[in-house]
């Protein structure tokens, strides 16, 4: 039996041709241009900051940073003084960092050093509001001063530019 | 071959999109951050509350060659110029008194000891 069936091909006309054509080459110089930007943005010519913070110090600079704070607290006493010039350099945990550059300074030799960080970080630590006691069990409860508003003399810390 | 040509042309305007894109993003939205920067790059109110700190110390200690070493922290400025630089600043911002009397008493035996290795 024959088949009396045939497949229909549409007529080629000439308009089709650009029909079919994708835009995928538009895709390709849009990503193209980007990763050339980019390149150019982060590698060949990056932002360069002209002022920092001592938060974007690196780890050497900011230990002395921190180390000259703690021996000012240690020849002024001044804690919140000391506080604000910690919080500029973004320490995660100010007091971990006191500690645990006390302890390398001490294992260097350097007795003074380790002792004026220590002591910043103890000054930190008791100046910590302490967690409330149950109320069964509460008595009269300490609580630390507020640290006070920076003084004028001392410039705020701002984020970075 | 006109239809070549206009292809060519959105072509290499979409490379001009894409690199526009690429400066935006790469420098406004999201530049590189250096995580090591010098002390010498601090901005200037850093920089003179470190000569303050200085100070502080020069006054606690009276160690003249220890300030300069700490002073050198900042840089290879010399000393007299950053201490300048920063009790001018601290005046222009209003630093308490206290503040610049010591920065002025480091910078007056700063001067003094230049003066004598003269």
């Amino acid at each position: 039996m024959l088949d009396n069936t045939q497949e229909i091909r549409p007529i080629p006309t000439a308009s089709q041709p650009a029909q079919k054509k994708s835009p995928w080459y538009l895709l390709t110089g849009l990503i193209l241009g980007l990763i050339l930007g980019l390149v150019y943005a982060w590698v060949i010519n990056p932002v360069i900051y002209e002022t920092s913070s001592p938060a974007n110090l690196g780890d050497p600079d900011k230990d002395f940073y921190r180390s000259t704070i703690a021996q000012v607290y240690a020849a002024t006493g001044n804690l919140e003084r000391a506080s604000i010039r910690l919080s500029v350099l973004e320490d995660p945990d100010p007091v971990y960092a006191l500690g645990g550059q006390a302890q390398r300074v001490l294992a260097a030799g350097h007795e003074a050093e380790a002792r004026a960080l220590a002591l910043l970080a103890s000054g930190l630590q008791s100046s910590q509001p302490q967690p409330e006691l149950p109320a069964e069990t509460s008595s009269p409860t300490h609580t630390s001063a507020p640290l006070g508003l920076p003084t004028h003399t001392l410039p705020i810390p701002t984020t970075n530019p | 071959m006109k239809r070549r040509v206009w292809r060519f042309v959105l072509f290499a305007l979409a490379i001009l999109v894409g690199f526009a894109a690429g400066l935006g993003y790469g420098w406004a939205i999201n530049p590189v951050r250096y995580t090591a920067a010098s002390p010498d790059s601090l901005r200037m109110d850093y920089q003179t509350d470190f000569v303050l700190m200085t100070a502080e110390l020069y006054q606690a200690d009276g160690d003249l060659a220890l300030a300069l070493a700490r002073l050198g922290f900042l840089g290879n400025t010399p000393p007299i110029t950053l201490i300048d630089q920063a009790i001018t600043y601290a005046e222009t911002h209003l630093y308490a008194a206290s503040d610049l009397k010591v920065m002025r008493d480091l910078a007056a035996d700063i001067q003094q000891a230049l003066d004598g290795a003269q």
